[in-house]
């Protein structure tokens, strides 16, 4: 461990535009399925050239021991590219408290793939993300959601219209007026309107109960279930008026999200046929809606063979899916074989929300592991970029480097 | 491990009537010393018990070693090797992990707690930019279930101060982390009460437009104005004799006097210099910058004034202040030679801030610097407890002190690594094989819900 990290701190010296070879000796190498196998491994520029049994180590290679190689982690929420900084301001697109639309805004729109936040987050081995807005105002629709890659480029955004955010529960009863009455009542309105766009917006003018005319539009690709809702929700009880929901509209594609009570209905979760995203690390009862919080809710959902995705749900901000892997980890803990708990941060998320890209990711160690960290990556044969503004900052002000410039700052 | 707490459990039960002696000390005769509110904790009932084939992370050395733990009367005998008195219980933990109990010196457990309705927001005293009159304690639930959850994590003892809306925001308090009716119950006996005082964004924007600080210029003119007042105070109050007490300038005044510890919530780097500088100028010190997002920029400073900074691993940019952070802050401050240390400043972060250590332990060896994981554990404990001024009875393992620990099922610095089980004073509050855990009033009724000892 000692050599191969101070092997890599030499490697972070070095400039991350030089063609950089990696012998990596004895590699585990982790399938999409999540499955483990070790082979030695070639990687050029991110992009694996070489694998089988007793390769040598080309000229100029590094060699890295105790390596893993896999495919990129899968951020399933996020904010990435829609804010500078946390606080309220022109750099904060989350929200946008006082605009008369919902679900017709894109996040898409919002996303800048310059934010120093995607290269940031890269670093985690991140390579694809969704991106979600939320809900502010009086309608619990929060907007529309989308699918980017961490590349960094203007072409990143995969998916602009990958699905459409709701807030449901505490929040959505703080929307919708005061009550989970309201808010169910807002969503069904919402669901009618959309069916009856020809109806009510374009054929009459009298319009519809509860959405504008583009919002209306932009909800029926949704309630046609040719793109999924993701809702947030907590409460088991919220989740089974879900349930009916769904089975009042058979149409209905549906992720929860939060989810901090699934367990308790986690069979009929199944039945349904409804996805989950939720957050390993959530057991405290932070609000009445989530009171039946608990570090094992992910052994009920995966016996009762509910599908689902893991998700940093419970930390703050932009920066929460550096956290990803760690947030698995919790899950094997709590008795999620390895493989699993992988799953839920790549290949089950990034097949639900469509990506088809490949990516590789090479780590000096288990990637569920705190300890570890990415050496080099690539997306669709690309190879990414191991710098970034944290990384700048660091070197800058590393204090087992000289800093001889004219202008320093220590 | 199933064989160890059912006999020190039973023995608890033997014990449990007897009074203890180690904590009836606190100053009841002194009521200048101890006013109000003093600390009724009581150590719970421990057995006499030999740790044997451990590997100890101790705290103060830079190598884990094998070795053996006595605990004797709820405090350590030994650490390593010594004289095993007879009739101790041997315990083989056949190589597993002992560390020091994680001390937490940024938290708001109890008074911001779960469930977080507005009821229970009890943290920030939100009416005034200078409120030194107002404690933390006077705000802590000590039902908030984050308690037992930060006991399962390994955390023995743990710091509750009040937010950072405010220039002074009030008395921060010293918490041992065992289930209690009342936060008297909980307070650590004779630890030193802080001030939590704030820089930057949060006073200027709370009340910019409340008659000020509008700006941080506002902010250091709030800071000299009141450390003039107290300065004031205190020369009235050190002449003896009748004088009106003001509890605002009370709590100052006990921090010229250097008997509260000021814990200051600061993020940028130039900002803590400004601060060390008002420190200077009114002869006192700062004990503890928190956040200190951009610590990695000044080690030096802070090295040279003997102040602490606590820090997250990996938080940032959730505002302004926190936009240049860095994964490698706690360890290059280490490097530079000042007190280092982990906080969580969160109820989940606080379950599991050894993990919080291993990131940024293992970020700092990446940058090229060479600390052992040994030596990452004062990030844990020990400087914490330094900063809180309760290493004399806590933080490390080292004979004498409370025997504040615990004892892992795997690597402490490893995603996979938990708690086995958690001692104070020797007694076990937390042990996974037996379920034994606390648990609050508030998770009653939802038996079939959650987990948990009743």
């Amino acid at each position: 461990m000692r050599n191969l990290l101070l092997l890599t701190a030499a490697i972070a010296f070095s400039s991350a535009a030089n063609a950089q070879t990696y012998f990596v000796d004895d590699a585990t190498v982790v399938a999409p399925n999540g499955t483990q196998s070790k082979t030695d491994i070639i990687v050029v520029d991110g992009v694996i050239k070489g694998r089988g049994a007793r390769l040598s180590a080309p000229n100029g290679a590094i060699t890295v021991s105790g390596g893993w190689v896999t495919p990129g982690l899968f951020a399933s929420m996020s904010s990435l590219g829609m804010t500078d900084i946390g606080s309220s301001g022109p750099g904060n697109d989350v929200s946008s408290e006082n605009s008369p639309t919902n679900v017709s805004e894109h996040a898409a729109d919002s996303f800048n793939p310059r934010s120093v936040h995607v290269g940031n987050i890269r670093q985690s081995g991140i390579t694809h993300a969704v991106i979600a807005p939320r809900s502010s105002g009086d309608s619990i629709f929060a907007g529309t959601g989308a699918v980017i890659s961490l590349t960094g480029k203007f072409d990143s955004v995969l998916d602009p219209e990958a699905f459409v955010m709701v807030d449901m529960g505490e929040t959505g009863t703080i929307r919708a007026g005061g009550s989970r009455a309201a808010s169910m009542s807002q969503f069904r309105a919402a669901i009618e309107d959309a069916e009856g766009f020809f109806k009510r917006y374009a054929e009459r003018s009298d319009g519809g109960d509860v959405l504008s005319r583009q919002d209306a539009r932009a909800f029926s690709r949704a309630v046609r279930g040719d793109i999924p809702l993701l809702i947030r929700v907590n409460r088991a009880a919220d989740i089974m008026r879900l349930i009916d929901l769904k089975a009042e509209n058979r149409g209905l594609d549906m992720i929860i999200v939060g989810g901090a009570e699934a367990w308790e209905v986690a069979d009929e979760l199944s039945a349904a046929n409804i996805r989950v995203i939720f957050d390993p690390l959530k057991n405290l009862p932070t609000s009445f809606e989530s009171v039946g919080s608990r570090l094992d809710n992910v052994a009920f959902l995966e016996s009762a063979g509910v599908d689902y995705a893991i998700s940093n749900l419970t930390s703050l901000g932009v920066t929460k899916p550096a956290n990803l892997a760690q947030h698995a980890g919790a899950a094997v803990v709590e008795g999620l074989r390895w493989d699993q708990a992988f799953k839920a941060i790549s290949s089950v998320p990034a097949s639900w929300f469509g990506v088809d890209e490949t990516s590789v990711v090479v780590w000096d160690g288990d990637p569920l592991e705190v300890t570890s960290a990415p050496i080099a990556m690539s997306i669709n044969g690309e190879d990414q970029s191991m710098t970034s503004r944290q990384k700048a900052l660091r070197d800058r002000y590393n204090p087992t480097t000289q800093d001889n410039r004219a202008h320093k700052y220590r | 491990m199933k064989y160890l707490i059912p006999f020190l459990l039973a023995s608890t039960a033997i014990i449990a009537c007897e009074p203890q002696n180690s904590d009836n000390s606190s100053n009841t005769d002194k009521a200048e010393d101890s006013p109000a509110f003093a600390s009724t904790y009581k150590p719970q009932a421990s057995s006499d018990v030999l740790l044997k084939n451990a590997t100890l992370i101790d705290g103060v050395s830079k190598e884990e070693r094998k070795g053996s733990l006595l605990i004797i009367d709820g405090r350590i005998g030994f650490v390593g090797s010594g004289e095993i008195p007879e009739g101790v219980t041997e315990l083989d933990l056949e190589g597993r992990y002992v560390t020091p109990g994680i001390i937490d010196i940024h938290s708001h457990l109890g008074n911001y707690p779960s469930p977080s309705v507005q009821a229970h927001g009890d943290g920030n005293e939100v009416t005034s930019p200078i409120t030194s009159e107002v404690s933390a304690e006077h705000g802590v639930w000590p039902q908030d279930p984050g308690f037992d959850e930060a006991l399962q994590g390994g955390i023995t003892t743990l710091h509750i101060l009040p937010g950072s809306a405010n220039l002074f925001g009030g008395r921060g308090v010293t918490l041992r982390n065992v289930p209690s009716r009342t936060v008297q119950g909980m307070k650590f006996p004779d630890a030193p009460y802080t001030l939590k005082m704030a820089c930057g964004e949060n006073p200027k924007r709370v009340y910019g437009n409340k008659g000020g600080p509008g700006s941080r210029m506002g902010n250091v003119a709030g800071y000299r104005k009141n450390w003039i007042k107290a300065a004031a105070y205190k020369a009235k109050r050190d002449k003896g004799g009748d004088f009106d007490r003001d509890l605002q300038l009370e709590t100052l005044a006990d921090v010229l006097d250097g008997k509260i510890l000021i814990q200051m919530h600061c993020y940028r780097a130039d900002e803590m210099v400004q601060i060390l500088d008002i420190a200077k100028e009114f002869d006192y010190k700062v004990t503890t910058f928190h956040h200190a997002v951009e610590a990695y920029k000044i080690g030096d400073y802070l090295a040279e004034s003997d102040t602490c900074a606590a820090m997250w691993a990996d938080w940032g940019a959730f505002k302004m202040e926190s936009f240049d952070y860095i994964n490698e802050n706690i360890p290059f401050v280490h490097a530079a030679g000042a007190c280092a240390m982990i906080h969580s400043d969160d109820q989940n972060n606080i379950q599991r801030l050894n993990q919080e250590v291993a990131k940024t332990w293992a970020d700092g060896n990446r940058a090229g610097l060479n600390i052992t994981k040994a030596e990452a554990w004062q990030w844990l404990s020990t400087n914490p407890a330094k900063a809180l001024g309760i290493l004399d009875e806590t933080g490390t393992l080292e004979a004498g002190k409370r025997a504040d620990l615990v004892i892992w099922d795997g690597d402490p610095f490893s995603t996979y690594g938990r708690p086995d089980t958690v001692m104070l004073d020797g007694a076990v509050l937390f042990d996974r094989a037996t379920g034994l855990k606390p648990k609050s009033d508030f998770r009653l009724g939802y038996a079939d819900l959650t987990e948990g000892a009743e």
